[in-house]
């Protein structure tokens, strides 16, 4: 385990999908809306029409701040994150799929060289160099998307990988096709809903109409088949995701909010192209493209819970301990082994005088062992999002002996938890901090003889 | 459990899916890449507020077109930087995973100060067409935004190499250091040894300007000259200053290393030298020079690259680590998928390539 990073108050989970959430609309604009560049400046040439070529031009500049600006820091910002809050989840997609992450880098540098060019060349070249030029960048990027939705259903899904760890097992894994078509369905609608706002700029008049209705067709096919293939990539979640989706109120209601936005998204594009031009005028379009970003945040948020307790589904928990035996790759469970050994003797980031628990440090010791276990889902603060002293507060176990109980349980009787990975000695001074934490406890405080002895 | 033993448990359980000498090739070539175009950036950046500031018809001219190059090399330094970023990763993933989680706001960051440095780089380019001598403010931030990533970056990788100290700093005050608010460790001199560059690079970079657009029917063989020979003066005296800066840094690195006697430091330092005597003889030819003098000063690059590589090798074989034991996990398929694109990836890019450069040049035909 590396040293641990606590963000305080939010939570580094929450830090992680802040950042994926802003992410979606720049990576699905990037990958979509060359496609939608191409089909418009094909036409603008045919009609010989300058204002839609202006438009297009404008359209690829914005594209190139937003997606290249902002998209580039915010995905390489996903990376960091994950580096620093959960760095042996990142290790452990790094270490199987470097190569699919490397070939998609190699698509980048086909897509900023090609978007650059397109930039800088237009009206300065032939258009037929220019649109294939335009159609480099549409092919690469889409590509990308291809490559990275692998390691994104992965995450959700492993199929055959736990039996045989092999990449392409893991990649073409049980969501994949669903969410790949998915994804595709939905970078075609957001692109609609770029060129939409890109559209409330311009003039009014024939070329405003033509590029608001085509903006509509666009975005309502994008939302009407993604919400086929969404149907598709639900019924093909495993058993596990479709429970946490019955049981936790919070999933349950994320997946009803993106259900909602994406009718209103269907409507708002149907209205578009019904000739309801002045809805793309950008005092409607932009807070339209921010209901869209909640909808696709709630949408990814469920995704992101169906995999709860792990990281790699059947391999890493959400807490980075190894558990499971991985057997064709030759790994141990590791919680069996701290459970066994001791978090505290088998790791190196503990302070030498942790090492063994005592009267003096049972507290301290505790604390690392609780963050260690919990600190990725839950604040240590009463007053922080997802907090672990309220948590306990609400399940209403506070007396030390009783949540000491309470944690060998989970893993196992409670699913959506990971097991605790400590032996005895160390689940009871972690129990012991736990309910120090929690505000004006009544419990009686547990004595350092329980924590070093027991009497479960 | 002692630190030695600490980072082979660090290692990641699930191996390397090809040879570890493969990656590490990969690292050095496209770091190489990556800092080739932040010197670019640094450089550009920094000549273009500079001109801006000075005024004048050719200052203004090659402030405007920096300042736009900027832009676009800032993309490309950051598209570049993602490869290295992913190779150690996978055979120096102990290192760096632990110096980021201990200086995890920094982290962080880094990738804010660059948005902030590309959005103030983009104003500083965009809204000069407006207002020529204004926004230079919005140049110099971007610089400066681009140069604290250089700092935070450059520690980060510092912190890296000294992993005795790691624990110390986690548990200092007899706590448990898991704010991740410090940054630990910088070396100047390492710093300044990628800064400098910005320069020699930049000049040499205006060389390949006034040689590029020389034949161009509307090309001002004025401003040409004006923009070859002040690149390839400044080129000049980046390098010298370069040499001293080399030395100064290479004092500094602990003794117990035997770097002194390490060939590819050697290597490295006579290809710096050797650039340095071309860059004596460019001044009277800048035209003449440009292409020689930027692929030697890539190779440069490259052997620095490839000693500074050899400086971690030593830095962490103190600790017994060494990336050629790494657990293999060999993954052929995903193996031939990544270099048959990256063989495409380059064959796709050289199309847009050839149109951009002739379009730019004046020297493109077609209907």
């Amino acid at each position: 385990m590396y040293p641990l990073f606590e963000f305080p108050t939010i939570g580094g989970g929450m830090i992680i999908a802040l950042i994926a959430t802003f992410h979606i609309l720049p990576c699905h604009l990037a990958t979509g809306g060359f496609w939608m560049a191409y089909f418009l400046e094909r036409r603008g040439h045919a009609d010989k029409n300058q204002e839609l070529l202006d438009y297009i031009k404008h359209f690829a500049l914005m594209i190139l701040i937003f997606c290249f600006v902002l998209g580039s820091i915010t995905g390489v910002g996903i990376w960091f994150a994950s580096t620093i809050i959960s760095p042996r989840a990142i290790s452990g997609l790094i270490h199987t799929y470097v190569w699919g992450w490397a070939t998609e880098w190699v698509f980048f540098i086909i897509e900023i060289v090609a978007i650059y060019t397109y930039y800088y060349t237009f009206g300065k070249v032939a258009p037929k160099t220019h649109m294939r030029i335009g159609l480099i960048y549409a092919w690469a990027a889409w590509i990308s998307m291809v490559i990275i939705t692998g390691i994104l259903a992965f995450m959700m899904t492993p199929g055959k990988w736990l039996e045989t760890g092999g990449f392409f097992d893991g990649f073409f894994n049980p969501t994949y096709w669903p969410q790949l078509f998915y994804r595709t369905m939905m970078m075609l609608a957001i692109s609609g809903m770029f060129a939409a706002v890109m559209a409330g700029f311009m003039k009014d008049g024939k070329t405003q109409n033509y590029v608001v209705k085509t903006a509509g067709r666009w975005g309502l096919a994008g939302m009407v088949l993604g919400a086929l293939f969404a149907v598709w990539y639900y019924f093909k979640l495993p058993a596990t995701a479709h429970e946490i989706l019955a049981s936790i109120p919070y999933a349950a209601m994320m997946f009803k909010v993106s259900l909602v936005i994406g009718a209103v998204m269907a409507i708002y594009f149907a209205l578009l192209i019904f000739g309801q031009t002045p809805l793309a005028h950008p005092v409607v379009a932009i807070p339209m493209v921010f209901v869209l970003f909640v909808g696709i945040g709630g949408g990814e948020s469920v995704r992101e819970f169906s995999r709860r307790p792990y990281l790699m589904p059947g391999y890493m928990y959400s807490n980075q301990i190894i558990a499971h035996d991985f057997e064709v790759k030759g790994i141990k469970s590791e919680v069996a082994r701290f459970q066994k050994d001791g978090f505290l003797q088998s790791n190196y980031f503990v302070p030498a005088d942790w090492r063994n628990i005592n009267e003096k440090n049972y507290l301290k010791a505790g604390m690392l062992l609780t963050k260690a276990n919990c600190v990725i889902c839950h604040t240590m603060e009463a007053d922080g999002r997802s907090s672990l002293p309220r948590l306990i507060e609400r399940i209403g176990i506070t007396a030390a002996a009783d949540l000491a109980a309470y944690l060998k349980t989970i893993g196992d009787d409670y699913p959506y938890m990971p097991a605790f990975a400590g032996n005895d000695v160390e689940r009871r001074a972690a129990a012991a901090y736990m309910v120090s934490i929690v505000p004006n406890n009544e419990a009686e405080p547990p004595t350092p003889a329980w924590v070093l002895n027991g009497d479960e | 459990m002692d630190i030695n033993s600490a980072l082979q448990a660090l290692r990641d359980p699930l191996g390397v899916p090809f040879f570890p000498w493969v990656f590490q090739l990969l690292m050095v070539l496209t770091f190489a890449l990556h800092i080739l175009f932040v010197n670019l950036v640094v450089g550009g950046l920094a000549l273009a507020v500079y001109e801006h500031f000075k005024g004048g018809d050719f200052n203004l001219r090659l402030s405007k077109a920096l300042a736009q190059v900027s832009t676009v090399n800032l993309s490309v330094a950051i598209v570049l930087g993602v490869a290295p970023l992913l190779f150690v990763q996978v055979i120096y993933d102990p290192f760096w995973y632990a110096s980021n989680s201990l200086s995890a706001w920094w982290a962080m960051a880094f990738l804010l100060v660059i948005a902030l440095g590309f959005l103030a780089t983009y104003v500083f380019y965009l809204k000069r067409k407006k207002s020529p001598q204004g926004y230079g403010l919005f140049g110099v931030s971007g610089l400066v935004f681009v140069l604290c990533a250089g700092i935070i970056i450059s520690a980060l990788s510092v912190q890296a190499l000294v992993p005795q100290k790691w624990l110390e700093w986690y548990s200092a005050n007899g706590g448990l250091a898991t704010t991740g608010t410090s940054l630990y460790h910088f070396e100047i001199g390492r710093f300044s040894h990628f800064i400098v560059p910005a320069f020699i690079n930049i000049g040499i970079f205006m060389m390949l300007y006034a040689w590029y657009f020389r034949p161009r029917a509307d090309a001002d063989a004025a401003y040409l000259d004006w923009v070859g020979r002040s690149g390839a003066k400044m080129a000049k005296i980046a390098a010298m200053i370069q040499v001293v800066v080399g030395f100064w840094w290479l004092l500094t690195v602990p003794a117990d290393l035997h770097f002194m006697r390490n060939p590819f430091l050697w290597i490295g330092a006579s290809l710096g030298l050797l650039l340095l005597v071309g860059l004596m003889k460019a001044e009277s030819a800048p035209d003449r020079y440009a292409i020689p003098m930027a692929l030697l000063s890539f190779v440069a690059i490259l052997g620095m690259g490839t000693a500074r590589e050899a400086l971690r090798m030593a830095y962490l074989g103190v600790f017994d680590y060494s990336i050629y034991t790494y657990p293999l996990n060999i993954d052929w398929g995903s193996t031939a998928l990544f270099l048959v694109t990256f063989v495409m990836g380059l064959v796709v890019i050289a199309y847009p390539m050839t149109v951009a450069f002739k379009l730019g040049r004046g020297t493109l035909t077609e209907s």
